[in-house]
């Protein structure tokens, strides 16, 4: 007997192991699991007895598994779900059936005759005219209508001669500007309160 | 399939035999005899995939509707079916493809919208659980309780563990199948099998063991 086999002898099991021996087993194929693991098996009866109710509590598993699934689906359901099946297989294999609407279920006339075109066509034309003439016209009168508006508006004597047109072409313009006084009556006093740019630039 | 239940190597064939015939009968445009005929593998296939789907959903509508849509993909599809692989297999692969899409959809659709907590599977009314024939409401109940930490230990799994584990133990199929259905080499279906095991062994019997451990310790604890 190898050391390595004797200290396998020594050593029980767990479920690594018993893991390890169940999945070689259970599923086929080329055997992977220690040999030593295998042959302690065979000849432990500890260990046999783990194993033995470590595959019961897997097939308690499985039990518990299927009869889960097979309450959900119960002899009725699989019925009912077989018929279901076979009418969907049906219907796959009728054609497909086109439900005509009320309103066009007499065949509808596509072609148009050419009297019919060429008063649509008379029409499309005669609206394009008409929108470009109006704009052409509605361009001419503008211009006098705004004159008549301004020869007509009457001059308020309270803003009379205080107004004047102001050009804010610069930012400088409006600090520099050479009429100190404010254009709005509300605002006279709080500039008299204010100094001014041009005075602080003299006291310096 | 087989594996443990070796014995099922003729109705396979039958199986196969079957749907090669029920190919046959389509191309000849025969079909309600191919309906008639794909019936048959219907109601010999049908209680095994409702199982899968079910152990993959974890819901019985949409298992249904999965099996449905299985079972008429296969049908639609059946040009497609060649003889060396069984048909049993070969229609297991697409249903639990299906399956995968739906647990996707599912997975999509739970990012934005919170679900109604629905009741356990198999829970009926209070009238049918009182009276009945059947084992007694605390067997009822631990059963219940029993399936509930498996189906949760399960879902715990990493989704390769889980089919590998799904496909071998409770449906029976060898390395070399679950290697076709789930497209992962025969070694890899094996470490897959090992590691599943191993962490519903650590899983249930973890829990298992707190759970003893609070009622011998007569106080209520909240068990992480």
């Amino acid at each position: 007997m190898s050391l390595l086999s004797a200290f396998g002898r020594r050593r029980h099991l767990d479920d690594t192991a018993f893991s390890e021996l169940w999945s070689a087993t259970a599923v086929g194929g080329v055997a992977t699991v220690a040999a030593t693991d295998a042959e302690h098996l065979e000849s432990c009866a500890a260990c046999r007895a783990r194993y033995d109710a470590f595959t019961d509590w897997l097939a308690d598993a499985r039990g518990d598994a299927i009869a889960a699934a097979d309450e959900v689906f119960p002899a009725e359901r699989l019925a009912a779900q077989q018929s279901q099946i076979m009418r969907r297989l049906e219907a796959l294999e009728r054609p497909a059936r086109v439900i005509a609407f009320p309103k066009f279920a007499q065949p509808v006339a596509t072609t148009r005759s050419g009297p019919q075109r060429w008063i649509a066509a008379a029409a499309a034309a005669g609206l394009i005219v008409g929108l470009g003439a109006g704009e052409l016209l509605d361009f001419r009168r503008t211009p006098r209508v705004h004159q008549a508006l301004a020869e007509a508006k009457p001059v308020s004597p309270a803003a009379g001669g205080s107004v004047q047109p102001v050009s804010l072409n610069s930012d400088d313009a409006l600090l520099y500007d050479a009429n100190p006084s404010p254009r709005v009556e509300a605002l006279q006093a709080l500039d008299a309160i204010t100094p001014r740019v041009l005075d602080l630039e003299q006291s310096r | 399939m087989t594996g443990a239940h070796a014995a099922g190597v003729a109705p396979r064939e039958a199986d196969s035999a079957s749907a090669s015939a029920v190919k046959a009968m389509q191309a000849e445009g025969r079909l309600p005899e191919a309906r008639e005929r794909y019936a048959d593998l219907v109601a010999r296939h049908q209680r095994r995939a409702s199982r899968i789907a079910f152990h993959y959903l974890r819901d019985g509508a949409e298992a249904d509707e999965a099996v449905q849509d299985a079972f008429v993909k296969a049908y639609t599809h059946l040009s497609s079916f060649r003889e060396e692989l069984p048909f049993e297999v070969w229609f297991t692969r697409i249903l639990i493809n299906g399956c995968l899409d739906r647990i996707k959809a599912r997975t999509r659709r739970e990012r934005w919208l919170v679900s109604a907590p629905e009741p356990a599977p198999g829970q009926s009314d209070f009238t049918d659980r009182v009276a009945g024939n059947g084992p007694s409401p605390e067997d009822q109940v631990l059963a219940r309780e029993r399936r509930q930490k498996l189906a949760s230990a399960l879902s715990r799994l990493p989704d390769r563990q889980r089919s590998v584990f799904m496909l071998s133990h409770y449906e029976g199929c060898t390395s070399r199948e679950v290697s076709v259905l789930t497209g992962l080499n025969e070694s890899t279906v094996r470490v897959h099998l090992f590691r599943a095991i191993r962490r519903l062994r650590t899983l249930l019997t973890d829990d298992g063991s707190a759970r003893q451990a609070t009622i011998t310790g007569g106080k209520r604890r909240v068990l992480t």
